[in-house]
C-alpha cells in the first residue's frame, strides 16, 4: 500500500473544497473524494431538462465570506458573481408587491408606499444588524472555545469577543443579549407595522429550520445571517451559470493550489485503529490511508455510519443521536416556456423586480401556520416559498425567451405522518404550483417540466441525512460551541486524526465557506505539530 | 421636615410584604399601601361563596425561598405548608399516569408505560437536582450588569463563570441544553412515553406565551424540581387556609417588625420632583411622603400609569413598553357538592390529593398553544387542578369540596371581534366540558363557579395583560434582562424609586425572592446615603 497521504477529504461540497484549498495552500497534498459525478454538494448546476440548467439545490449564496473569495481568487477561476440591485420582492395576495433593494434609500422609498414610519425605521434595523453582525461575524470566524478546558487561545478569543461586545455600546450590546433568544416575530414587530415587511424579514430567521417565526431563537438565525449581509431581508447573491459555478471555481482553485479531486469515488467506511482514523475505504474496495481524514459529510453520517460507532463512547453516540437534523424544506425546479406574469408586478416597465429573490409568505401568521402543519407531520398546504428566476439575470441558463424557476418550499417535514415522500411527491409539486398560481395565474400553462426534490431525495441523492440542507437544525442549542455537540465544536472528533469541516460544524447556516475555512485553520495547527 | 416614613411600599402582594418586612427589621419605618380590601395580591384567599375559601389565583407553593421562611420566622406567624403529593394524569383511553413522591411506586407506575423510561426517570431526577444546585444561588443573587466595568459586577460574572466551570462536563452539557432547548426536545432525549413528556413539559410553559416545543421552555422544567419546602427537593404544597395564609403570615411578621399596612388605599400617582421620588398621591387625594418608594406592582403600572410623562428617559420608556406581558392563562374555581369521579381511576382516593393534570399528549399541549397563537382560547386547554379540601377541610363546609383549575392557554389578546367579557362564559364552559371528558360527573356536582379571565386578572389584581408573573418568563426577560436591560438591580431611572415585584429577578411564583433582594439593595443605598 502506498504511504499515507497528508489528508483525505470525504465529500467535495463547497466546504470540503474550501478546506482542501487552504490545506494545499499551506503546502499539503489533500485528496478530495466526491461520491457524485462532480464536486459541489449542494452548490450544484445541472441540466434538468434539455436546454434548461438550474441551481438544483442552493440557489443563492450565503453570501460567501469575502476573505475566502479573495484567498481562492475565485474570479480568476472564472466565477462571475451576480448581485442584482433587488434583494427580494415580496408578494401579497391583495396584489401589492414590496421590493427591497440593496440600496437603503430605494428600499425606504418602496416601504414608504406602505408606511412612512416603517420606512424611517428600516435603516435603523440595518445599522443595528451591521453593528451587532460585526461582533457575531468575528465570532463566526473563530473556532468556538473549549468550554471544558479553555486554553490560552480560547480565553484570548473570549476576551476579544467580550471586548468587541462591550465596544458595541450599551444599547446595541443589550440588543445582542436580548435578541439572541428572542422570536424573530417579536424582533420585527419592535421595528415595523407593515405585515408584509415583517414577514419578509422574519423569513430569514426561519429559512431551513424546523422553527416558526414565533419560535424563540429565530432572531439569532437572523443575526447570524445578518453578520454576513446586514440587509434586513438579505440580498441576492447568484453566480453566472448557477451555484455549480461556485463549486467549479473552488475546485479549480483547490486543484491549482495542489489538491487532488476524484469524483465518482464514494467513501463507504472510515477505518479506525487504536482510536485513530487511519484510512478510508471506497465502494470499489480501494483503501486510501491518510494522516488526517476530514469529513465534509454531516456529523451523523460521519460518526455513526462511516465510522463504526464501536470506536466511540456510548455517551457520545447517544448525544450525537440526539443531534437534531430533521429537514423541513423541499425543492422544486421548473422549466418555463416564458416569464410568468405576477399580478402584483403588472405594468412593471422591466423584469428587474424579478432579478432577485421572490418571497411568498405575506404574513407572520401565514408563516407560522405553514410551520404548524409540519409539527404534526404534514407538509404545508399554504407553504412559505423562496423563489429565484436566475435566467432573468443569466439568460445562458435557458433557451432564448425561456426561463428556469428555482423554488424552495417550506415546510416539508422529513418524517410524514402516516405516509412517505414517494407517495406525496406529486401532491407536493401541485401544492407549490397552486400556491404560486395565486400570485402568477399564468404560471401553470408555462410549465414545461418540474423537478421535485423531497427531503427524502435530499438524503438519498445528495447525502444530506434527514434531508437537512444545513447538516443539522439551526437552534440555540446547536450553535457555536454546541455545533454539533458541546465541546466538539472545534472540527476535531473523539477519534484522533478525524476531523469535520461541513455545515454541521460552526458556523454552518448557509453557503458561506465559513465551516471549511475554520476547519482548515484548526487542522493545520495539528498537521504542523 | 423629616418624612413620616422611610419607605412606602406600593402593593401588598407577597413580594411587597416581604420587602416591607425586611426593611422594617432593619429599623426602617415602612408603610405598605394595598389597593384591594385583602392582602396578598395574587396570593390571596377569599370567601367567594359562603363557606368556600378559594385560593383565588395562585394555588400551590413550592418556590418560597427558605431563607425568607427562616428570617421572617413564618411558621410562628401561622404558616403551615401541607404536602401536595404527586401528579395524576388521566388519559382519554381510560389509562392514566400517576406519579407520587414515593420513589418505588412512581418507578413501577412509569415502568407500566415504559421500562426504559422508569430507569431514565431516576437518572433525570438526579440530573435535574444537580442543575438546581447550580441555579439556586442565582435565585438569591442580585443580577450583575454586564454593561458596566464596575469590578463588583465583573466579579459576579466571574463567580457565575467559576460556578459553571465547577460543573462536570455532563452537567455543563445539561445546563446549556436546559437554557436553550424546548421542553419537548429536551425530554425527548430522556423519555419515550408521550403522556409522561406531555405532563412534565407543562411546567415549562406555565405563565408564558410559548408552546412545549418553543426553545427556552426547558429551563422552567427546573423550577418544578426546585420546590424546596423544608429543604426537601421537589415537594409542592398547599398553605393551610389557602394561599392567602402565606401572605397573612408574611404580613403578620411585617407588622410585628413595625410595618404599617393599609388596604383599600389605591395609589393615583407617584410624586416625582426633579428626578427624585418623593411620595405618593392616593386615589383619595391624600399625599404621603417618604424617603424611598418601593413598587411591587408591575413596570407598566409603575412607570406608565403612576408616573407623569416627562419624568423618564425615552429609551427607558421604550424598553418598558416593549416588555412582554401577554397573559396566557385563566383560572376556574369550582365549589363542589362531592368529589369528581375520574374514568381513568374511579372513586375517591389518594390520586385526588395531588395535582390532577389534563395533559394527555404532547400534540394535545401543542395544539392548545396553536389555538392561542391566533387569538383563541384553547379549544382543549391544558388544565392543572387541585382539590385542596382533601388536605385542608377547613376551607369548605363539611363534605363539600373545592376544585381549583389553572387553565392555559387563554390569550389576553383575543382575535379581532372577540373580547373577554363576551367570551368569559364560553371559556368557563369549555373548561368544564374538557374536565367532563375525564370526570363525567363534574357537571352534576358544581355548586358555584368562579371564572377568572386574563382581563379579570388585569382589572381586579392589577396584573397587566393578565400575566401571572408580572411579565413573561422568557429567556430575553430573565436575570440581568429582567425587567429591562440595565435596570435589573431593582433601581430605576428615578432616584429613590425601586422595583420589588415579580417583574424583577428572580421573577414570578410565590418565591419572595424579588421582595427580599430589593430590600437588601435599598438598605445598601440607605447606608450609602448615611
Amino acid at each position: 500500500m502506498p504511504d499515507a497521504r497528508d489528508a483525505v477529504i470525504v465529500g467535495g461540497g463547497h466546504n470540503g473544497l474550501v478546506t482542501a484549498f487552504y490545506l494545499a495552500k499551506a503546502g499539503y497534498k489533500p485528496l478530495v473524494l466526491e461520491r457524485r459525478a462532480q464536486p459541489g454538494g449542494a452548490a450544484l448546476t445541472e441540466e434538468f431538462f434539455p436546454g434548461f440548467r438550474s441551481s438544483i439545490l442552493a440557489h443563492s449564496a450565503g453570501p460567501l465570506r469575502p476573505d475566502i473569495v479573495r484567498d481562492m481568487q475565485l474570479d480568476k477561476y472564472g466565477l462571475r458573481l451576480i448581485t442584482p440591485d433587488v434583494g427580494v420582492v415580496s408578494l401579497s395576495p391583495d396584489g401589492r408587491a414590496l421590493i427591497l433593494y440593496n440600496s437603503v434609500k430605494q428600499s425606504m422609498q418602496e416601504i414608504g408606499k406602505f408606511s412612512q414610519k416603517d420606512a424611517a425605521k428600516y435603516p435603523e434595523l440595518q445599522t443595528s444588524l451591521a453593528k451587532v453582525g460585526k461582533v457575531i461575524g468575528e465570532a463566526l470566524t473563530l473556532a468556538p472555545p473549549n468550554i471544558d478546558h479553555p486554553n490560552r487561545g480560547d480565553l484570548w478569543g473570549i476576551l476579544q469577543t467580550g471586548r468587541s461586545i462591550r465596544n458595541l455600546g450599551k444599547k446595541d450590546m443589550y440588543r445582542l443579549l436580548r435578541w439572541g433568544p428572542m422570536a424573530v416575530a417579536d424582533l420585527v414587530a419592535e421595528y415595523f407595522d407593515t405585515e408584509l415587511l415583517r414577514a419578509t424579514i422574519a423569513a430569514r430567521g426561519i429559512f431551513g429550520t424546523f422553527l416558526g417565526p414565533w419560535s424563540a431563537g429565530t432572531s439569532l438565525v437572523l443575526l447570524i445571517r445578518g453578520a454576513g449581509d446586514p440587509h434586513p431581508a438579505g440580498s441576492s447573491y447568484f453566480a453566472q451559470g448557477g451555484m455549480g459555478a461556485i463549486a467549479e471555481a473552488m475546485a479549480s482553485a483547490a486543484t491549482q493550489a495542489g489538491a487532488e479531486i476524484r469524483s465518482g469515488a464514494e467513501v463507504v467506511e472510515i477505518k479506525v485503529k487504536d482510536n485513530a482514523a487511519t484510512s478510508v475505504v471506497l465502494s470499489t474496495g480501494e483503501e486510501i490511508s491518510a494522516k488526517a481524514i476530514i469529513s465534509n459529510a454531516d456529523p451523523k453520517r460521519t460518526l455513526l455510519k462511516l465510522v463504526d460507532p464501536i470506536h466511540l463512547s456510548p455517551d457520545f453516540v447517544m448525544k450525537l443521536q440526539h443531534y437534531r437534523m430533521p429537514g423541513t424544506v423541499a425543492k422544486v425546479n421548473l422549466a418555463l416556456a416564458g416569464l410568468p406574469e405576477f399580478t402584483a408586478l403588472k405594468g412593471a416597465s422591466d423584469t428587474s423586480a424579478l432579478s432577485g429573490r421572490i418571497h411568498i409568505g405575506p404574513e407572520i401568521d401565514y408563516l407560522e401556520r405553514a410551520f404548524d402543519e409540519s409539527k404534526y407531520g404534514n407538509f404545508s398546504k399554504q407553504p412559505y416559498l423562496e423563489i429565484t428566476i436566475p435566467s432573468v439575470t443569466d439568460p445562458s441558463l435557458a433557451p432564448p425567451g425561456k426561463h428556469v424557476m428555482s423554488i424552495y418550499m417550506q415546510y416539508a417535514p422529513y418524517k410524514l405522518k402516516g405516509s412517505d415522500w414517494d407517495s406525496q411527491r406529486v401532491a407536493l409539486g401541485d401544492t407549490v404550483v397552486k400556491t404560486l398560481a395565486q400570485y402568477a395565474p399564468n404560471l401553470p400553462e408555462l410549465i414545461l417540466t418540474h423537478q421535485i426534490i423531497t427531503p427524502q431525495d435530499l438524503e438519498d441523492t445528495y447525502g444530506l441525512s434527514g434531508g437537512h440542507i444545513f447538516h443539522g437544525e439551526l437552534a440555540l442549542d446547536q450553535f457555536f460551541t454546541m455545533r454539533p455537540l458541546l465541546d466538539w465544536a472545534r472540527y476535531r472528533t473523539p477519534i484522533k486524526n478525524l476531523y469535520m469541516c461541513g455545515s454541521g460544524t460552526h458556523p454552518g447556516a448557509g453557503l458561506t465557506g465559513g465551516s471549511g475555512a475554520n476547519a482548515a485553520r484548526e487542522i493545520l495547527k495539528d498537521l504542523k505539530k | 421636615m423629616a418624612n413620616a416614613y422611610d419607605v412606602i411600599v406600593i402593593g401588598g402582594g407577597h413580594n411587597g410584604l416581604v420587602n416591607a418586612a425586611y426593611l422594617a427589621r432593619a429599623g426602617k419605618k415602612v408603610l405598605v399601601l394595598e389597593r384591594r380590601y385583602v392582602l396578598g395580591g395574587a396570593a390571596c384567599t377569599e370567601e367567594v361563596f359562603p363557606g368556600f375559601k378559594f385560593s383565588v389565583c395562585s394555588y400551590v407553593v413550592s418556590l418560597l425561598r427558605p431563607e425568607i421562611i427562616r428570617d421572617l420566622d413564618l411558621p410562628r406567624h401561622g404558616l403551615e405548608i401541607l404536602p401536595l403529593d404527586g401528579t395524576f394524569t388521566p388519559m382519554p383511553n381510560g389509562d392514566h399516569l400517576w406519579r407520587v413522591n414515593d420513589h418505588g411506586r412512581t418507578h413501577r407506575e412509569i415502568a407500566r408505560h415504559s421500562k426504559t423510561d422508569a430507569e431514565a426517570y431516576d437518572e433525570f431526577g438526579k440530573a435535574m437536582q444537580a442543575m438546581c444546585r447550580f441555579v439556586k444561588p442565582i435565585l438569591s443573587m442580585v443580577p450583575p450588569d454586564p454593561a458596566t466595568l464596575n469590578p463588583k459586577e465583573l466579579m459576579k460574572l466571574l463567580f457565575l463563570g467559576r460556578r459553571f466551570q465547577g460543573l462536570t462536563s455532563e452537567d455543563k452539557y445539561n445546563q446549556v441544553q436546559l437554557m436553550t432547548m424546548s421542553a419537548i426536545d429536551f425530554l425527548d432525549q430522556w423519555f419515550e412515553t408521550d403522556v409522561l413528556k406531555a405532563t412534565m413539559s407543562a411546567s415549562g410553559i406555565i405563565g408564558t406565551f410559548l408552546g412545549v416545543r418553543s426553545p427556552g421552555t426547558a429551563y422552567v422544567l427546573l423550577h418544578h424540581y426546585m420546590g424546596e419546602i423544608d429543604g426537601a427537593f421537589r415537594s409542592w404544597g398547599f398553605a393551610r387556609g389557602g394561599t392567602g395564609a402565606i401572605s397573612n403570615a408574611i404580613a403578620d411578621a411585617a407588622r410585628e417588625a413595625g410595618v404599617e399596612i393599609r388596604t383599600q388605599a389605591a395609589i393615583a400617582r407617584i410624586i416625582v420632583k426633579n428626578g427624585k421620588a418623593k411620595g405618593v398621591v392616593l386615589a383619595s387625594g391624600d399625599e404621603i411622603y417618604a424617603d424611598i418608594i418601593s413598587s411591587s406592582v408591575d413596570p407598566r403600572l409603575t412607570f406608565v400609569k403612576m408616573i407623569e410623562k416627562g419624568n423618564l428617559p425615552d429609551d427607558f420608556l421604550e424598553e418598558i413598553n416593549r416588555y412582554k406581558f401577554r397573559g396566557s392563562s385563566g383560572k376556574v374555581n369550582l365549589a363542589l357538592d362531592a368529589l369528581p369521579n375520574f374514568k381513568a381511576m374511579p372513586g375517591p382516593g389518594a390520586h385526588l390529593r395531588g395535582a390532577i393534570s389534563i395533559s394527555p399528549s404532547v400534540e394535545y399541549m401543542e395544539r392548545a398553544y396553536d389555538d392561542a397563537k391566533y387569538g383563541n382560547f384553547s379549544r382543549r386547554p391544558y388544565i392543572d387542578m387541585v382539590i385542596p379540601t382533601l388536605t385542608d377541610p377547613s376551607i369548605a363546609p363539611p363534605g363539600k369540596h373545592i376544585l381549583s383549575c389553572f387553565v392555559q392557554y387563554a390569550p389576553y389578546k383575543l382575535r379581532p371581534g372577540l373580547n373577554w367579557d363576551d367570551q368569559k362564559q364560553a371559556f368557563g364552559d369549555n373548561v368544564i366540558n374538557t374536565i367532563a371528558e375525564y370526570a363525567p360527573n363534574i357537571k352534576d356536582i358544581i355548586l358555584h363557579k368562579q371564572v377568572i379571565t386574563p382581563l379579570d386578572l388585569e382589572r381586579e389584581w392589577g396584573l397587566s395583560e393578565g400575566n401571572i408573573f408580572q411579565g413573561e418568563l422568557s429567556l430575553e426577560q430573565l436575570f440581568f434582562l429582567r425587567p429591562v436591560p440595565g435596570y435589573a438591580q431593582f433601581r430605576t431611572p428615578i432616584k429613590n424609586l425601586y422595583m420589588c415585584g415579580s417583574a424583577t429577578h428572580p421573577g414570578g411564583g410565590i418565591m419572595g425572592g424579588p421582595g427580599r433582594l430589593a430590600a437588601l439593595e435599598i438598605l445598601k443605598d440607605f447606608k450609602g446615603a448615611a
